[in-house]
């Protein structure tokens, strides 16, 4: 019996065209790299971020320092932004309320992320009783002033419970608390239209675990809407902390906040308006400058929304 | 027309449910503060202090004290003022929510109608300097706070232009004269104008590419038919959406542009009674608050199928 002749293979040399390897976030930066308004944004953020660190080692008068020269001073050379009403130098104070407000501003979209994303996830995933609790609750919420009751809960945190002593901190919880809706409706929305594709199907069959699943498959899928969400939450905890300060509700003085310094200025303001232009203006710069870069960030993940 | 009222009965009795839940989380923190609004009054003998507390109820166990609460609310009775003896709080509330609401109307009605008009010229003049023009007042317009604006709306109509305006911008002396509600309408919607105009601009420039729109102009209709009956009542369906949440920004906007203007509304009731650990107030202010902002999205909720008959309930 002859041996059967080995079935001869062709030695064909297989390529293949292999496509550009993009990651989402490598993608979301080419295309925010060419939004001029976005990049803007992102510098004018970049700068407020370098002032914060630099006023944690050294500003040019301590922020607290009363009378370094005559009250209600105008701009010179040695006071670039003038006195205030205490004769404290203003451009130490707002370098240090840049670092107030970084701290504000991150502080709270971390800890808003960190409350909706888990809750938003469960509520899309598991459906049923969770999901009705969890989006009861959110939808109760969209119909009150959220920000009056982050209002009262600064107020009944640290004047009167003493739980947290009056600072950023208890400024943060309660906006996170009451703020942490926005995240977890878009969160549930994401992982609700998710956790149907093929993906996680194909993840499942494999036997993948209900945390594995949260967290590898369905999570990272919506991680770009999630980090615009993120990037507009700030602005929004910066001027909530600005507004408590100006209504004497927020960082007790001498806390250089910049809306206690408009708080501040406002009452010479017909003398000596530099006092409250320079906090406004900081402020204003800031929320323009995290906005922009919010509008760059969606556009840049979801280039399907641009508008 | 019957499944309307249906709805909006439903939608009445929810509003109550949602006010009520809401106005027991605020009464329930506010009493868990140690201390009171008496416990400053000097030359307070302990007979005097329990008296009061017996005189507001406050002797009484937490949960008899909440539903005594929940039947003042329920019979539209918020109780009495803390700091000023026997003032009754739901007309107190009543008055001063009516100066409220006409600085909010006037608000509201300077977002929409400025947001509009500058988002429907921005997109029928599409890159154009019109537009340039309206698109970047508008980015920049919506990062200002409003308490910003009203500050240098009163440093320049309040002192700048002294001569004209005669300090009535600023309430001093009563409260009343139609001359004091534009200044703090204007600062308190035009961050929102900016918004309402981007939000116009796009989802015209979106209709006025649709085919029915073309085919309107090649009909021969003239341009403000076209624009005003054909374009602008879809491009209005998003901007209707966000009606909503924009009133809530009005309402919060309210309490820090009430305390700069001193405009005797609900929003510097709040922060005042706040300050004086008035609590009922404080609580009553909530109530109303959530009560309004319910009424307000109620009310977008109706009028919304009128622009878009595809919409039912």
């Amino acid at each position: 019996m002859a041996q059967a002749a080995p079935i001869s293979q062709p030695e064909v040399e297989l390529t293949y065209e292999v496509p550009e390897q993009v990651t989402l976030l490598n993608d979301a930066w080419r295309r925010l790299k060419r939004n001029r308004i976005a990049l803007v944004g992102a510098v004018i953020i970049g700068i407020l971020l370098i002032v914060a660190l630099i006023s944690i080692i050294w500003t040019p008068y301590p922020v607290w320092l009363q009378a370094v020269g005559p009250t209600y001073q105008t701009p010179s050379l040695k006071h670039p932004l003038g006195l205030d009403q205490a004769g404290r130098d203003i451009l130490s104070r707002i370098m240090g309320g840049a670092l107030i407000t970084v701290e504000v501003g991150i502080g709270s979209a971390i800890i808003l992320s960190l409350i909706g994303i888990p809750l938003g996830l469960i509520a899309g995933f598991y459906r049923g009783k969770v999901d009705t609790i969890i989006s009861f609750f959110i939808n109760i919420w969209y119909g009150i002033p959220d920000l009056l009751v982050a209002l009262i809960l600064v107020f009944v945190l640290s004047d009167a419970l003493h739980l947290i002593p009056r600072g950023v901190l208890v400024i943060i919880i309660a906006f996170a608390l009451t703020r942490w809706m926005d995240v977890a409706r878009l969160v549930r929305g994401q992982t609700l239209s998710l956790r149907e594709r093929e993906f996680v199907e194909a993840a499942r069959m494999g036997g993948a675990r209900d945390f594995a699943m949260l967290t590898r498959h369905i999570f990272p899928n919506a991680l770009g809407p999630i980090i615009v969400q993120a990037t507009f939450a700030i602005p929004a905890a910066v001027l909530f902390e600005a507004f408590l300060s100006f209504l004497g509700l927020g960082l007790p003085p001498p806390t250089p906040s910049w809306g206690a310094m408009a708080a501040d200025g406002y009452h010479g303001m017909d003398f000596a308006p530099h006092i409250v232009l320079a906090p406004t203006v900081a402020l204003s710069l800031t929320l323009m400058a995290f906005n922009w870069l919010g509008d760059g960030l969606r556009d840049a993940f979801d280039p399907r929304m641009k508008r | 027309m019957r499944g309307t009222l249906v709805y909006i009965g439903q939608r009445l009795v929810l509003i109550a449910v949602t006010t009520i839940l809401v106005s027991s989380i605020v009464f329930l923190l506010l009493h868990q503060i140690p201390g009171n609004a008496f416990l400053n009054e000097t030359r307070q003998t302990p007979e005097a202090l329990a008296a009061q507390l017996h005189h507001y109820g406050l002797d009484l166990p937490l949960p008899q004290q909440y539903s005594n609460w929940v039947n003042g609310v329920v019979h539209g009775n918020l109780g009495e003022s803390l700091v000023n003896h026997g003032v009754k709080i739901t007309p107190l509330l009543l008055r001063e929510t009516s100066v409220s609401a006409t600085v909010g109307f006037f608000a509201l009605f300077v977002t929409i109608g400025l947001g509009l008009l500058l988002g429907v010229i921005a997109a029928l003049r599409q890159n154009t300097w019109v537009d340039y023009f309206a698109s970047s007042a508008a980015v920049v317009g919506y990062s200002i706070p409003s308490f910003v604006i009203a500050i240098f709306a009163l440093l320049v109509f309040g002192h700048y232009f002294y001569i004209w305006t005669q300090g009535t911008v600023y309430y001093n002396v009563g409260w009343g004269d139609w001359t004091q509600i534009p200044v703090p309408a204007i600062a308190l919607g035009l961050p929102y104008a900016s918004y309402v105009a981007r939000l116009t601009r796009a989802s015209m420039l979106e209709t006025i590419r649709t085919d029915y729109v073309r085919t309107a102009w090649a009909k021969g209709l003239k341009a403000r038919i076209v624009v005003l009956r054909h374009a602008l009542r879809n491009a209005l369906i998003p901007v209707v959406t966000i009606l909503g949440p924009l009133i809530t920004g009005i309402i919060t906007g309210s309490v820090v542009i009430e305390n700069i203007f001193g405009i005797p509304g609900l929003g510097k009731e709040f922060i005042t009674s706040i300050l004086a650990r008035d609590y009922n107030i404080v609580i009553g202010v909530f109530t109303f608050y959530a009560a309004l902002v319910g009424l307000a999205n109620l009310t977008v909720d109706v009028i919304y199928p009128m622009l878009d008959p595809r919409i039912r309930y």
